[in-house]
């Protein structure tokens, strides 16, 4: 009939049949095109469902591999780690402060054995030439001065032994003394370097638990993530399938206003030369059912391309959401720890270096309390065999009388040297005694320095190192996996612009509708001018089953009900949802 | 795997049946309309068969009626799936040998649980 209608030159057709036919082919064509959008875009939601799959797969490894607890519990361990190293520094930094002032006062009481050393240096001197004195007086008293000999004797074996001990203290004591102003010297520039190493890594720690402390938050995050985007992915994708499917309702209801022009067009050409055809009443109706099917098309098919929009914004969302991301994360945060634990390792060996120079000044005061406990001895000896010595010169002086005055005056030089040597001795003895004090205080000081919180230190760091290998094995394959996850967000983009320009053509196809609509109504407007009240004159019964004979929705009975009988026009509210199976 | 026939004179909405149970598991085959169907149905056997309503060149229910005569198809489960809700219609596709009705458009889920739970 088509035919037929077209082999009727356009200008022996009425002009109302032409219009109705032009809209009949824009129509026709609009279906045609927009079947082949729709497929482009159901294609590409398809493409993108099986993208987006790909994506949630490898997320879902990154996500058990996050979720298990073996990395759960890196972040208390790397807490404990930094607590520990924070502990040892700082215990290191006081036993560092407690050394320098045990090693000061060990170079000051160094300063007063050389004093010491000194004073008896020249007792000994003092006692060698009394014992030359003596002899010589032994000399002149001939017979007389037997009984001294045994006094010059004494007082030359005296000044030797004098002698040498204090010689061999002095040359401890400088020797001491070097070893003790270089490590002095050491710990003194050492102390600010140790203060800012300390600020450093109580800072660097903080940062860097923070940073772990967030990222680790950002894991435990990501489970809940995956699941709503899973969640998310699945709605989107229902609400495409239900889009899709909208759209051929959209095309049934298309075809239908497509046939109902046909036939009007078919109805006003066979009455042409009639003054009114007959059945104008009928063809008004049809076209004020076409306008209200038109209007409703125009509104469910921006629905269903909203739905398309809103998907894609949904998948676009997910495509740049952090679970993307959720494989550089766990490279970083194992980098972050790896890099703390690199750093702690070297200064626990920096620590095991000082510690070597700190114990060999130790334990050179060692073998200084040594000496000086031998000398103190043999101090303690001389005082007594020096007193002893003058009070029997004394007396055996005395008894001879004036013939010995020069024996008395040796004899009262030797209680003059005894009192000073007594004197020297209770120095040396009280030297002994601050010695075995800062022997104590060093021994505490070099146990904290030496072990303190190292042990802690060390247990913690091995237990981040397991808990690290555990974070390093996630880390390997979330970075595996972040390759293919940025590979397939890569592709999902490609997919996303080519879907919307699918889904912009198909808004394009639809904006026509509306232009068919406008012409229709024009030829509705022209008819009730050319025909005015034909409408009225209908046979509303016979109209809807002419026009309801090919419908196969609810929604276009409605709208011809709406219509013909001005029944309220129902709300397009497409189930984007998608209805409920009825099983019988 | 359990195969499942989809006859729809849509390709769209072929595309989306299928890609939807494809995704369940299910390997899917397409008709382009009644006939089709059941010439497919003949040469081969469906655990399920989801057909539109109305189409070109025979219609889902005349499908249906003819798919139940056919040998093995006597239980098979056969769903509509259309735009169709009025009564006398479903009523007509019990009669052919319909188990289920489901009005355009479908839930994905919904669909695949109903075949989940049909086809076993």
């Amino acid at each position: 009939m088509l035919q037929e209608l077209e082999s009727i030159g356009e200008e022996a057709k009425p002009e109302v049949v032409c219009a109705l036919e032009r809209a009949e082919r824009e129509l026709i064509a609009l279906v045609a095109d927009s079947e082949g959008e729709i497929s482009a875009v159901a294609h590409g939601f398809e493409a993108l469902a099986h993208d987006t799959d790909a994506i949630l797969r490898l997320a879902g490894a990154v996500v058990s591999c996050v979720e298990d607890e073996k990395v759960l519990s890196v972040l208390p361990k790397v807490q404990g780690l930094g607590a520990a190293a924070q502990q040892f520094i700082r215990e290191r930094l006081e036993a560092t402060v407690g050394i320098l002032q045990t090693v000061t006062a060990e170079a000051k009481l160094l300063d007063r054995l050389s004093l010491l050393t000194r004073s008896q240096r020249s007792i000994a001197r003092e006692t060698q030439t009394l014992s030359v004195l003596t002899n010589i007086e032994v000399a002149r008293l001939g017979q007389l001065g037997v009984g001294f000999q045994y006094l010059a004797h004494e007082l030359d074996e005296f000044s030797q032994t004098v002698a040498k001990s204090t010689k061999d203290l002095s040359n401890l004591t400088d020797e001491h003394k070097t070893s003790v102003e270089e490590t002095k010297r050491m710990l003194a520039t050492g102390l600010p370097r140790i203060r800012q190493e300390f600020a450093r890594i109580e800072s660097d720690l903080g940062s860097a638990m923070a940073a772990v402390d967030s990222s680790q938050e950002q894991l435990m995050r990501a489970p809940v993530q995956f699941r709503s985007c899973v969640e998310e992915i699945a709605g989107q994708i229902a609400g495409v399938v239900a889009a899709v499917q909208g759209h051929d309702i959209t095309r049934q209801q298309l075809e239908h206003v497509h046939q109902a022009l046909r036939w009007m067009a078919e109805r006003i050409a066979a009455a042409s030369g009639l003054e009114e055809p007959p059945e104008q009443p009928q063809i008004a109706a049809g076209l004020e059912i076409q306008v209200f099917q038109l209007r409703s098309i125009q509104e469910t098919v921006t629905n269903w391309l909203d739905q398309i929009r809103s998907c894609m914004k949904g998948i676009q969302r997910i495509s740049s959401s952090e679970l993307v991301g959720i494989g550089p994360l766990v490279l970083k945060q194992e980098r972050e720890i790896s890099t703390q634990l690199t750093r702690i390792e070297a200064l626990e060996q920096e620590c095991e270096k000082d510690n070597e120079e700190v114990q060999a000044t130790f334990t050179g005061l060692s073998s200084l309390m040594h000496l000086v406990g031998e000398h103190l001895k043999k101090s303690r000896y001389v005082r007594d065999r020096l007193q002893l010595l003058t009070f029997n010169s004394i007396v055996e002086a005395s008894r001879l009388g004036s013939k010995a005055d020069a024996i008395l005056e040796i004899s009262q030089s030797i209680k003059r040297i005894s009192a000073g040597w007594s004197e020297m001795t209770d120095r040396s003895a009280q030297a002994m005694e601050e010695i075995l004090a800062l022997v104590e205080q060093a021994k505490v000081g070099m146990q904290a320095f030496a072990e303190g919180s190292k042990e802690g230190l060390m247990a913690a760091r091995s237990e981040t190192s397991a808990g690290l290998e555990n974070l390093r094995e996630a880390a390997q394959l979330a970075a595996g996996h972040a390759v293919e996850i940025e590979a397939a967000t890569a592709r999902l983009q490609d997919r996303l612009l080519t879907v919307g320009g699918a889904r912009d053509h198909l808004d394009g196809c639809f904006a026509h509708t509306g232009a068919v609509q406008k012409q229709i109504e024009e030829i509705k407007r022209q008819g009730e001018l050319k025909y005015p009240g034909a409408i009225k004159r209908c046979n509303r019964q016979k109209a809807e089953e002419q026009f309801s004979a090919t419908y196969t929705t609810e929604i276009e009975r409605h709208l011809l009900r709406a219509a013909l009988y001005g029944t309220p026009i129902p709300v397009v509210e497409q189930n984007l949802a998608g209805n409920d199976v009825e099983l019988f | 795997m359990k195969k499942l026939l989809t006859v729809d004179d849509s390709a769209s909405i072929r595309q989306m049946v299928n890609f939807t149970l494809t995704k369940a598991g299910y390997q899917v085959f397409e008709a382009i309309d009644g006939k089709d169907g059941l010439e497919k149905a003949s040469k081969q056997s469906f655990d399920m068969i989801i057909t539109d309503l109305n189409m070109p060149v025979m219609d889902g229910i005349q499908m249906m009626a003819a798919v139940r005569k056919l040998p093995g198809y006597g239980f098979t489960p056969m769903l509509m799936l259309t735009t169709e809700s009025q009564a006398e219609k479903k009523d007509a596709g019990r009669k052919a040998g319909a188990t289920g009705w489901i009005v355009k458009p479908f839930n994905a889920e919904q669909l695949i649980a109903v075949v989940q739970k049909l086809v076993k």
